[in-house]
């Protein structure tokens, strides 16, 4: 069953006079308990694709999907409620808060969410422990490795249990033994629970733990 | 749930320090600045709040208390047959020159009434007795003309008008907007010392009404058979006394002048932490956007965090203000901190905090949430 689609998907930006075609016709689908690596060299689209995935551009054209939920360019207003609701992110830079211990970065994407009180204190220390961060669920970023800070991204990524995971080179920031069990503990709690998972990556390590490499360059999928 | 708000906010606490001590500069300035008009307007009819009458009758157009213009003290009769009235008294104030040891001389203000206890007056008799002053040339000076007359005490003599009176009494708090002295006498012996001008005179008549009386109609009525006074209440002659300091003397607008400038600081200085704050918190901000957040989510944390600044600034600003009244009086000022004053900064500090935090806001709403995937 599918939980990302997207079909001949094109994205263009203006830049000064000029109209740049960034994506030229993508389609992608992605099932349920599914992992996909979206490989290319810079430049190539990949990070915008992601975003339009993920909810937070629009294409200029092509039809997305998410969970079920048909995404409008025409009202981008709507695309909070489905990021909020179908998509949980992890990023290159973990973008954790600074100011919140690893167990409150979790609890804080349940709030947004709409999960509060004491549901979301115990979902975010579960979240904590699957994650393998029991014992440093009450440091701070400043005081965490890098692989355990995308523990916690991860950790924050899955405990609403969006139906679609989207990564951004998780493992840029990380060596290479940290960023296999990374990729490793992502898959398994992504395929644990039946959600798609998207990793968009230079790292050839990334391979090894998908069901399907996608590449693109030059704004189209290659063959 | 997770208070992100607060905890951005006290995790730099540098920055922190410096908004709250912003808002607290502004708070205290105000205060101290407001606190100080209203002491000093308090000073400008603090006798008019403790005479214990209803109605003051004045002379056609007197602008304040202090600035009297006599009028025939044979006028309070007709007064005095109206039956609302339940007593009606004359009342003269006057400028008069004491004579000091010094050999200088320095005025002084009299309030002279024939019966003093009647009205309650004056209110706070630290030596001595004021019905004593009947009984010969005696006067009491409130003990702030020390600072003018230089040290006296009860059974000293001081010359008034040129004729040796004795210091019978003290009184405390009975001060002027001109931070004249203020003295108390006998209303006959007022007279005597300035025939020329007082004698058959009088400053004000005091009117006190029946319990129940209608007081806006006694007032008119008083008014229709004295077409050379005006009559006011007790509340609107306190306002016209202090009105005519505020708009003539240009205190009003000075006060006005602080007021506003220490709002701009406030603002100024919220309103450029907090956004500097959010410029370097943006990526957060973005954050927040792509797990799935909102605009009102966002403002949410902006209007906390100028919330907090604002509530810990006042606390840390209000709280010299007060303690600061000690030492305001030892310069024999007053520093009225009302809790009305209290709110009513407390409310304005809120207020112009969160409008500060708009424009952080402005710069949050439309940002991009893509950045988070930026290196």
């Amino acid at each position: 069953m599918s939980v990302l689609f997207a079909t001949d998907v094109h994205k263009s930006f203006r830049e000064g006079k000029e109209t740049v075609e960034v994506l030229r016709g993508v389609s992608i689908e992605i099932d349920a308990g599914e992992v996909v690596a979206l490989e290319g060299p810079s430049g190539s689209g990949k990070t915008t694709f992601l975003s339009i995935l993920g909810c937070i551009l629009t294409p200029t054209s092509g039809r997305v999907v998410v969970d079920g939920q048909e995404v409008d360019a025409k009202k981008p207003s709507l695309l909070p409620q489905i990021r909020k609701k179908s998509i949980g992110f992890v990023f290159q830079q973990f973008n954790l808060f600074p100011a919140l211990t690893a167990v409150e970065n979790v609890e804080y994407a349940l709030n947004i969410k709409g999960t509060r009180g004491k549901d979301a204190k115990t979902q975010a220390e579960e979240a904590i422990v699957a994650v393998g961060l029991g014992d440093r669920r009450k440091y701070l970023p400043r005081d965490l490795s890098g692989g355990q800070k995308q523990r916690v991204a991860i950790a924050r990524a899955l405990v609403a249990r969006p139906v679609v995971l989207l990564a951004d080179e998780p493992t840029a920031n990380l060596d290479s033994q940290g960023g296999m069990q990374i990729l490793e503990l992502f898959r398994a709690l992504a395929k644990k629970d039946g959600r798609g998972l998207l990793i968009v990556t230079h790292d050839p390590k990334v391979r090894s733990v998908s069901d399907r490499v996608i590449r693109i360059a030059d704004g189209l999928i290659a063959a | 749930m997770v208070d992100l708000a607060y905890k951005m906010l006290v995790h730099d606490k540098f920055r922190f320090f410096i908004t709250v001590a912003g808002v607290a500069f502004a708070v205290t300035l105000i205060m101290v600045q407001v606190g100080l008009f209203i002491g000093i307007l308090d000073n400008a009819t603090v006798t008019i709040e403790h005479l214990d009458a209803d109605l003051w009758v004045t002379s056609r157009n007197t602008p304040n208390l202090d600035f009297v213009h006599d009028f025939p003290e044979t006028r309070i009769d007709r007064i005095r047959e109206l039956p609302d009235v339940d007593k009606a008294d004359n009342l003269i104030l006057a400028f008069m020159n004491v004579a000091l040891p010094s050999g200088a001389t320095e005025t002084a203000v009299i309030y002279a009434l024939e019966d003093f206890e009647r009205w309650g007056f004056p209110w706070n008799v630290v030596e001595g007795r004021v019905r004593d002053l009947r009984r010969g040339p005696y006067v009491f000076f409130d003990e702030s003309a020390a600072k003018r007359f230089g040290p006296f005490s009860v059974g000293d003599y001081r010359e008034v008008q040129g004729q040796r009176l004795q210091i019978i009494g003290k009184t405390r708090e009975a001060k002027s907007f001109t931070t004249t002295p203020l003295g108390f006498m006998d209303y006959d012996r007022v007279q005597r010392l300035a025939p020329d001008i007082l004698r058959g005179k009088t400053s004000y008549v005091l009117v006190k009404l029946r319990p129940g009386a209608d007081v806006a109609r006694a007032k008119a009525r008083i008014a229709s058979i004295l077409p050379y006074n005006d009559v006011y209440t007790k509340a609107d002659w306190a306002a016209r006394s202090r009105s005519y300091w505020v708009v003539n003397t240009g205190i009003g607008f000075n006060m006005f002048l602080t007021v506003f400038l220490g709002c701009l600081v406030g603002v100024v200085v919220v309103a450029q932490t907090l956004y500097t704050s959010t410029m370097e918190h943006i990526k957060e901000f973005g954050t927040v956007k792509a797990i799935g957040g909102s605009n009102a989510d966002i403002y949410a944390i902006l209007a906390r965090q100028a919330t907090v600044s604002a509530v810990v600034g006042f606390i840390l600003g209000a709280v010299p203000s007060v303690l600061l009244r000690p030492l305001v009086a030892k310069a024999d000022l007053k520093l009225i901190i009302r809790p009305e004053l209290a709110g009513v900064v407390f409310v304005g500090t809120v207020v112009l905090c969160l409008a500060s935090s708009m424009i952080s806001f402005r710069k949050v709403a439309s940002i991009d949430p893509g950045l988070v995937f930026r290196g």
